[in-house]
């Protein structure tokens, strides 16, 4: 497995363990019983007749009980683990699911379960992840959740349009994020880099949406939050081609979108990006101009441009359109 | 072995040529029918194999697009199950041997099983054109929703997939019936429950299965193509469980629909080559029925991460790891039957050994994924894609070539070559082993099933490039099944009995007269040959 760094991570580990050393014991036992009658009993004449054995309760029994007391024991020691995994400290109850997402008792009992630091309100959608962040500051991300290390971190999360599961290895469990329904989750992880990616099949960019969570100390995430917060309200400095070029190839545009001789070989969206400056129009749209007011217009918010179009609306801050179209209208 | 006169029943004389075959009701030949129409999609299924694992081989490849690649793991899945492994064991070897294993002419209806026939015929032609010419489903074998409704899935491709595995339902379940009432009904005198083949044993068990299980996935399915396409609203929002709920009450039973048969034909050929008793009749008969029971308590398992209440899903934690101990019992059985047998290896036994040795990593991986703390890991991981290959093909499919080996000789009269098909077996085993074991391994280390692709740096590189290479053995060895199939026209005669065998179809001819036997035998212990050898002086 996966280093693991959240407690129930740590669970989930030593029972896979431990139940790993039975394992290796029955396949010992079966593979070696098998490779000894098969090197021992081997035909040496034609007319050999074996002594005629119909059977032997007490061996049967044996090996009736024997597997029900090793099972027995299994599943005490999964019951056990679940138990520890519901009552550890702060973190109780790792993976939850609510059936109706305006079920207002049952999130409330969510808020009550535990303190948390931050909540952030995750959506997955075709082929991407979603963080918004509370306090009214505008502050999103895409495919990268930004979190304070040590801290507890509540996701409440669902989904736009089909099943998506959450999962970092490295956290241990995962959960599956319904439309219409709302899935909770809980960790507490150390400093440091974290990536898995959606664990249930959602259309062809599937393999391509992938998600990070960047741990930072407070003091980091702070400053962090503080330039995110800046930035989504307006642009400090004009578009750079340069870092439009690494937004576009670090995030999920590379899902769907295509530009010869780069890592996006996504084929979802209809026409290639190798030479986007040259397009007359903007998404096929007649009358809709490709010139760089356009474009920071329809990256804004693509379905009010276009409604019905497959591209999503990424949340993107003011600053990060600008670098966007400054790059996409070098493609000539 | 005593036998009994009853008239042959007067048919229509049996026409020859291609006509022979369209409008034959003989359960043999359709036996064979079936055989050939699975084998034909195990190959083609086996082909889109390749291309994933191609695909597979180093990160970010593009051997195929993903669109393409999400249709053919699509379609895998799918014809593996319901176009190969299922008709393979239940319409092949179960129509041409449960008749001649109890001693029956024929099936109870053979104009309802030439139906079952056609019609599964026919929803494997629907779904293969689809898919030739361009209408493919990419929702995966288990099209869960919303992905499969019109909103994300509007092409025709859906409703094609949709509609043939409705029919291949109606096809299995009429089949079902037909088996639960030749075997109940048709047994030769003497054959009381203790005497009845384990072959025929795991086919009733799986017929009963069938007729309880599949009528379920037919209404989900039929729900689907109604929410499709006249706007009914049975999977809308809020209600993404229902589906996964019905549809793994059949697809889970599904399972052992696919292991109890190739379980039944190993406890035939066990005892033949090991010249003894199979080891605890009575107890592998219960374990049978029991293992077909508990099949039905366990299909939340595959939901422990889909939103399912904690106190619901510790009783099908309890389900799951229970069905090992039946499955255990026959295990120890199986190699308690060896021990101190007299082994001739020859390829089915071979095969057998196979099962043995590959089948026991699938169980104990299965219920290692019982635990539902395990499973909140592994579920949807390679790990999962390893655990269901050891079972599915180090079960089911070592069993259906155990099979083919044994039986081979009986339906064309013909002996396969034995050093073809040991080299057959080794490069299987070789291959298989190569292909799956290192998935256990990239899904703990995080690599989740049905990815078109993947990046580098998350360690995945090393254990894809093994099993690709390991996928190419196996496909390899199946090329050495199929030289040795077609040279069968040229092989050693079988004679009626060429392995000693212990059951009825043996007392026949090779191939057997289309009215099976001449005199309807009468049984008196379960390995009516065996007492007949033994009876006859040798000379």
């Amino acid at each position: 497995m996966v280093p693991p760094v959240t407690r129930d991570a740590v669970l989930i580990n030593d029972l896979y363990n431990v139940i790993l050393i039975f394992a290796v014991i029955i396949f010992v036992l079966v593979e070696g019983l098998l490779i000894y009658s098969v090197v021992k009993f081997r035909r040496r004449s034609a007319d050999e007749m074996p002594q005629q054995i119909h059977g032997s309760r007490p061996l049967e029994l044996l090996w009736t009980i024997a597997p029900a007391i090793v099972i027995a024991v299994i599943f005490g020691l999964s019951v056990d683990t679940m138990s520890r995994m519901t009552a550890r400290g702060t973190l109780s109850n790792p993976v939850a699911h609510v059936h109706a997402i305006n079920d207002v008792a049952a999130r409330q009992r969510v808020e009550r379960a535990q303190p948390v630091d931050l909540v952030i309100e995750v959506i997955g959608r075709q082929w991407v992840w979603q963080y918004k962040y509370p306090g009214g500051d505008g502050v999103t991300t895409n495919e990268e959740l930004v979190v304070p290390a040590n801290k507890n971190i509540r996701l409440d999360m669902t989904a736009a349009d089909v099943i998506h599961a959450w999962w970092m290895p490295q956290f241990g469990p995962m959960i599956y994020v319904n439309p219409g329904e709302m899935s909770y989750v809980w960790f507490n992880v150390p400093p440091g880099d974290y990536i898995g990616q959606c664990n249930v099949y959602c259309g062809v960019a599937h393999a391509k949406m992938i998600s990070k969570v960047k741990a930072l100390p407070q003091a980091e995430y702070d400053e962090w939050y503080a330039k995110q917060a800046a930035a989504s309200s307006a642009a400090t400095r004009p578009g750079d081609p340069e870092v439009g070029r690494d937004i576009f190839m670090n995030s999920s545009c590379i899902a769907c979108h295509y530009i010869e001789g780069t890592k996006a070989q996504g084929r979802v969206a209809p026409r290639e990006l190798t030479h986007f400056a040259s397009y007359p129009t903007i998404a096929q749209l007649d009358g809709f101009e490709n010139n760089a007011e356009n474009l920071a217009k329809w990256l804004r918010d693509p379905q009010a441009v276009k409604p019905g179009t497959a591209m999503p609306n990424l949340n993107l801050k003011a600053q990060e359109i600008e670098d966007l179209v400054a790059y996409l209208l070098t493609l000539k | 072995m005593a036998s009994i006169s009853i008239p042959i029943p007067l048919r229509e004389r049996a026409k020859s040529g291609v006509l022979g075959w369209l409008a034959t009701v003989d359960h043999k030949k359709i036996g064979i029918m079936y055989m050939a129409m699975s084998f034909s999609f195990f190959i083609a299924a086996g082909l889109m194999a390749l291309l994933i694992r191609l695909q597979l081989a180093a990160p970010n490849l593009q051997v195929v697009d993903p669109n393409t690649y999400n249709q053919l793991f699509t379609m895998h899945g799918s014809a593996m199950i319901f176009l190969f492994t299922i008709p393979m064991l239940v319409g092949g070897f179960g129509n041409y041997f449960v008749p001649l294993m109890i001693g029956a002419r024929d099936v109870a209806f053979p104009r309802l099983n030439a139906f079952s026939f056609w019609i599964t015929l026919g929803a494997g032609l629907v779904m293969l054109i689809g898919f030739v010419f361009g209408a493919r489903s990419d929702a995966a074998w288990t099209a869960y929703v919303p992905y499969s409704t019109k909103a994300f899935s509007p092409t025709i491709g859906m409703d094609i997939w949709l509609i043939g595995i409705i029919l291949l339902g109606i096809g299995s379940t009429l089949g079902a019936v037909n088996f639960l009432v030749t075997v109940y009904s048709m047994r030769a005198p003497g054959m009381t429950a203790w005497r009845i083949p384990m072959f025929v044993w795991a086919m009733a068990t799986t017929a009963g299965m069938v007729l309880l299980a599949t009528p379920v996935l037919t209404a989900a399915l039929i729900m689907l193509v109604a929410d499709r396409n006249f706007n009914t609203q049975f999977f809308t929002a809020n209600r993404v469980q229902l589906w996964q709920h019905m549809f793994w009450f059949y697809s889970h039973p599904a399972v052992y629909i696919m292991i109890l048969p190739a379980m039944g034909i190993i406890s035939e050929i066990i005892p033949v080559f090991s010249r003894k008793p199979l080891f605890g009749l009575r107890a592998v008969v219960i374990s049978t029925v029991i293992i077909g029971l508990l099949g039905f308590t366990t299909w939340v398992h595959h939901m422990f991460v889909s939103g399912v209440d904690p106190a619901i899903e510790r009783f099908f934690m309890f389900t799951t790891m229970v069905i090992a101990v039946p499955t255990g019992v026959k295990m120890f059985n199986w190699l308690a039957t060896l021990w101190g047998g007299s082994l001739n290896f020859k390829t089915p036994l071979l095969m057998c050994i196979g099962f043995l040795a590959t089948f026991v990593i699938g169980g104990i991986s299965g219920v290692m994924q019982g635990a539902i703390p395990i499973d909140q890991y592994v579920h949807n991981s390679y790990f999962v894609v390893a655990h269901f290959h050891y079972v599915l093909f180090g079960g089911s499919v070592f069993g259906i070539f155990a099979a083919l080996y044994y039986w081979g000789p009986k339906i064309t009269g013909r002996m396969f070559d034995e050093k073809l098909g040991k080299l057959h077996f080794w490069l299987m085993m070789i291959g298989f082993n190569i292909t799956f074991f290192p998935m256990h391994f990239l899904g703990l280390q995080g690599m989740p099933r049905r990815i078109a692709t993947y990046d580098p740096g998350r360690g995945w590189e090393l254990g894809n490039l093994i099993a690709t290479i390991g996928a190419f053995i196996l496909a390899f060895s199946v090329l050495i099944f199929i030289i040795n199939a077609i040279k069968l026209r040229h092989g050693e005669p079988a004679g009626d009995d060429p392995w000693e065998g212990n059951t009825l179809e043996w007392s026949t001819t090779s191939p057997p007269p289309e009215y099976n036997f001449l005199e309807i035998p009468t049984v008196e212990s379960d390995r009516p040959l065996f007492d007949a050898r033994m009876r006859t002086p040798q000379i």
